[in-house]
């Protein structure tokens, strides 16, 4: 919100003698940073940020009574002479509870236009004057003092005035020229015609004041907060008026502000009161709150004395009563957001200054507690892919459905995972799977130039259920390009599925991962985190003893089907070999070639035995022969 | 005396030297050495055979001649043998070293993501205070995500212009910050609170917006949420800590500032700024000239956060905080650009996450 020097220093004369990085250092101070500081219209114009609590801040006033209560300084009077009030001109009834308290006048204008500094007031706010006096004044007024009003065309009001519920459906067209539609939840100034403003919102374009307005009708009443939120929501109609009700104005200004724009009227444009009146009374204001000294001593961190306290809360404009256990305070008419003890306790400690706090260490009142093993297995897995070469990758939770598809599960139906208001069509869905994104960010590195690619993410994936999306802690891995080659001990060679499969070993998956092919040497793989061990519970395994006897290390060359499958060779194998001396075996070479039989492929077997004896010979050739034996029966043969 | 000799053995003579001198290696020298003093068909060999013939009374000078010849042969012949076999040797055993100076091969360089590694940092420089990890799913309850948290039933952040939906369950969306941790954590510990003298975690996660994307803005982002429940905890409490974890992050000089807020979850609330890490708060582009750099939102717990979980708030009390990662991290990286974080090119991903 805009705040001008000149009209803040109006408001509180003290202002005047400091510079304005010192005003812009005190506001910060006291909650209301400023963003920034602007010279517009021969004066300075302050962007002062104001949090949505602080409805009473939103004024040159508002912000000049922080100050004041700060530096205590005394503010400028504010009330002007008031004018007798009457009976009223036109009747005005109050129907609902939402509107307690309704001030109103009638004028007949005069000529005379706005003056100019109040002209260059509203322009150095960037709120443009219409250099209609009635709308220009209460425009001010909304500005200086924070309360909106409203001038009718009075002439152009049929009958009685009432504050009532809309009736649903009837119309309303507003001051921007738009028709709205209005609901039996918002609130309206209505004549018998029918409404003519929304409450606390905007006016009615067939009640607006114009160069040819003679006589005016004044409003400046008191509306329900949550209603004037509500409607200016549901209409998508935020103005001036609805920040300031919508977060809370001050009942006692109905009239202050009526005495206020009728000054001004008078004194711009020579108008003449016809007649002052109030519908409605102010309403009962909330009990007060009890600031018990031991919530105010925690809260502050020290032992603060009471007076000092009750102080502070004076110069807020509170009502204090001392008591023996704390203080009775009764907030002013102004203050909506000081309901509950601990909103007393931070005017106190905001107004003494946050830097007054003192800095302890909290005292630990129980044992520390672990750490999760899901998030400790999360972190050691990133650690381990990072150094096994794979670049951590973070991307969005939500997908397109063209890409989900292509990658969820077909019992996983994207209806239950889609968004209902997204960014747009391609971030509408819950990921089903993390491979998308990777595939998309992988191709992306190739793309601008990486010899290989090597990503991995840790995330959720989601599946529908009928409770709603279910979030599945996964990982995914993406593996492709050109390994090696860099250097002149190391070959290059495209990636293979293999590699992956191999990594996923590493993490200690125990069965044969799925491994995806995802394009022209690209491969991707996602586990679900639970189907990976968790940290052990045990800090070190139980002891197993090893051998310190020679090593025998035998290899089989075997002519094999193109068909066959190594595991299951392997597992043939090991049947006929003693589990207890064979430490491995492995198949260490694949050789394919036109040269070898049609069909058959070589492969070189290599075995590894250890006892705790040495090993003779003979009886590994006997194992070897066996061994062979096995495969054989699979339909290998040894390779000549 | 050469005059015995015939013209071809002396003229095999005198370009001897040269020839010798032009053998570049042992091969060479081995042929030389077969032509001039082999056993056939050398010179030396066709020297004998004149020897043979000669009549008896030339035969001694013809043979002084003859070995004085094979001589002065031979002995040059060995000594560029020996020349040239230690500079086959030198080249062996250069052939041997490997210049260090080539490229090794290296091993695969991975790295962490930067928003990860400064979560990290964040969870270590908590642990020595007895703070452990709470998480929450992403897709949340409306109750859990603003109910729970004091938000008012009509409050803006609540609409669809703000706040993702999922369409088929009007009641979940994605959670808007990492504060529907805390509400989860407090409900589950409630009960046996006492028993656990307080609660104090953290709570590090993704949470999403509705904003656009754009260099400072994006539909999903990171949160770190603290929070510490117990007897008499006041704002002092929530300073000393915040000014112990923000030392142990940007050193041991770091000032650290509250200014008055307001979150409906808290009160008192307040902004934290530090002394900017940048320029040790002498004034730069990145904390505009004040020296001060605001960092994490803050505040004592409000009761109604301990009520909705069912603790006592005349008993219990406690304060939290949440700050935003990628703001955190762009601030102390400089990075222009948030879609970088997002973008995952593996140039970017090493320089500025790395592995420690």
């Amino acid at each position: 919100m805009w705040i001008e020097r000149k009209v803040l220093a109006q408001e509180l004369p003290a202002v005047a003698g400091l510079d304005t990085r010192h005003v812009c250092e005190l506001l910060a101070a006291l909650g209301f940073p400023v963003d920034g500081v602007v010279s517009r219209e021969g004066t300075e114009a302050l962007d002062v940020d104001i949090t949505a609590n602080r409805g009473d801040a939103m004024s040159h006033r508002g912000i000049a009574r922080e100050l004041a209560t700060k530096l205590a300084q005394p503010m400028a009077p504010l009330a002007p002479a008031e004018p007798v009030e009457g009976t009223p001109i036109v009747d005005v009834r109050l129907e609902v509870m939402a509107c307690p308290v309704y001030s109103t006048a009638v004028l007949e204008l005069g000529s005379g236009s706005t003056p100019l500094e109040v002209q260059s007031f509203l322009l150095a706010l960037e709120a443009s004057p219409k250099r209609l006096p009635a709308v220009d004044a209460s425009n001010e007024l909304l500005h200086r003092y924070g309360h909106p009003t409203h001038a009718f065309d009075a002439d152009r009001i049929e009958g009685a005035v009432s504050v009532r519920w809309a009736r649903a459906g009837e119309a309303l067209v507003t001051l921007d020229g738009i028709e709205r539609t209005l609901t039996s939840l918002d609130m309206v100034i209505a004549d018998e015609q029918g409404p003519i403003a929304l409450a606390g919102v905007m006016g009615g374009e067939r009640t607006k004041v114009t160069e040819g307005t003679r006589r005016v009708l004044l409003e400046s009443a008191y509306f329900d907060a949550k209603t004037v939120r509500a409607a200016a929501r549901r209409h998508s109609l935020h103005t001036d008026a609805s920040h300031r009700f919508g977060r809370g104005a001050d009942p006692a200004m109905a009239r202050i502000a009526r005495n206020q724009l009728v000054e001004r009227l008078t004194q711009w444009c020579g108008a003449r009161l016809v007649g002052a009146w109030t519908a409605g009374s102010l309403p009962v204001p909330a009990a007060p709150t009890f600031l018990k000294t031991t919530l105010l001593t925690r809260v502050a961190g020290e032992i603060l004395s009471l007076a000092e306290a009750a102080e502070i809360l004076e110069r807020l404009g509170c009502a204090v009563a001392m008591e023996a256990h704390g203080l009775r305070v009764q907030a002013p008419t102004w203050r909506h957001d000081l309901v509950i003890a601990e909103d007393l306790a931070e005017e106190v400690l905001r107004l003494r200054g946050y830097e007054r706090i003192p800095s302890v260490l909290p005292p630990m009142e129980g044992p520390p507690q672990t750490l999760s093993a899901t998030y400790l297995q999360r972190q050691k897995l990133s650690r381990r892919l990072a150094h096994l070469g794979f670049h951590q990758t973070v991307t969005y939770g939500f997908i397109s459905p063209e890409a989900d598809g292509a990658f969820s599960a077909p019992d996983n139906p994207p209806e239950g995972r889609t968004l209902s208001n997204p960014l747009g069509l391609e971030y509408s869905v819950m990921r089903g799977s993390l491979l998308p994104s990777l595939q998309t960010t992988a191709e992306q590195n190739l793309r601008q130039g990486a010899r290989e690619v090597r990503l991995f993410e840790l995330g959720p994936a989601y599946t529908s259920s009928p409770s709603g999306p279910r979030e599945v802690p996964s990982l995914a891995l993406v593996w492709g390009g050109t390994l090696g080659g860099q250097d002149y001990l190391t070959p290059a060679r495209a990636v293979r599925e293999a590699d992956l499969t191999g990594i996923a070993h590493d993490l200690g998956l125990t069965r044969a991962p799925e491994v995806r092919s995802l394009g022209e040497g690209l491969f991707g793989l996602e586990l679900p985190l639970a189907d990976l061990p968790l940290a052990g519970d045990r800090i070190i395994p139980t002891f197993r003893p090893f051998s310190r006897f020679p090593v025998v290390e035998r290899d089989l060359s075997l002519l094999v089907d193109l068909g066959q499958t190594y595991e299951a060779l392997a597992a043939a194998m090991r049947v006929a070999l003693p589990a207890d001396t064979l430490q491995d075996l492995r198949c260490v070479d694949v050789f394919r070639h036109r040269s070898l039989p049609e069909g058959r492929q070589a492969w070189l077997l290599r075995m590894r035995f250890q006892a705790d004896r040495t090993l003779v010979g003979d009886e590994v050739d006997g194992w070897i022969a066996a061994a062979l034996g096995a495969a054989e029966s699979l339909g290998a043969k040894l390779r000549a | 005396m050469d005059q015995l000799l015939p013209g071809d053995i002396v003229e095999a003579g005198r370009l001897f030297p040269e020839a010798l001198a032009a053998c570049a290696d042992l091969d060479a020298l081995l042929r030389l050495k077969g032509a001039y003093v082999g056993r056939e068909g050398s010179h030396a060999a066709h020297m004998m055979d004149l020897l043979k013939a000669a009549p008896k009374d030339q035969k001694r000078d013809l043979g002084a001649a003859i070995n004085a010849f094979k001589q002065q042969w031979e002995e040059a012949l060995k000594i560029r043998q020996a020349e040239l076999e230690s500079a086959k040797k030198a080249r062996s055993a250069q052939a041997a070293n490997w210049d260090p100076s080539l490229p090794p091969p290296r091993p695969a360089e991975g790295a962490l993501h930067p928003l990860n590694r400064l979560m990290d940092r964040l969870v270590e420089v908590f642990r020595p205070l007895g703070f452990h990890v709470e998480e929450g799913p992403e897709v949340e309850t409306e109750a859990h995500n603003f109910d729970g948290l004091n938000i008012p039933e009509d409050h803006p952040a609540k609409a669809s212009s703000d706040t993702f939906y999922l369409a088929a369950h009007p009641e979940l969306l994605l959670r808007t910050h990492t504060s529907p941790v805390q509400v989860r954590t407090l409900l589950r510990i409630a009960p046996e609170l006492a028993t656990r003298g307080g609660v104090r975690f953290l709570a590090p996660g993704r949470v999403y917006r509705k904003d656009e994307i754009d260099p400072t803005h994006s539909p999903m982002f990171h949160q770190v949420e603290g929070m510490l429940v117990g007897h008499g905890i006041g704002m002092q409490h929530l300073k000393g800590t915040l000014e112990y974890a923000l030392r142990a992050l940007f050193g041991p000089h770091t000032e650290i500032r509250l200014r008055p807020s307001y979150f409906p979850f808290v009160e008192p609330g307040c902004e934290v700024d530090v002394s900017c890490p940048l320029c040790d708060a002498k004034g730069c582009r990145v904390c505009k000239g004040s020296g001060w750099v605001e960092i994490l939102g803050a505040g004592l717990i409000h009761p109604n956060v301990l009520s909705y979980a069912g603790i006592d708030p005349n008993e219990w009390s406690g304060w939290a905080f949440g700050m935003g990662v990628e703001r955190m991290a762009m601030m102390l990286s400089q990075t222009p650009d948030l879609r970088l974080f997002f973008e995952n090119d593996q140039r970017f991903l090493r320089a500025m996450g790395g592995l420690d």
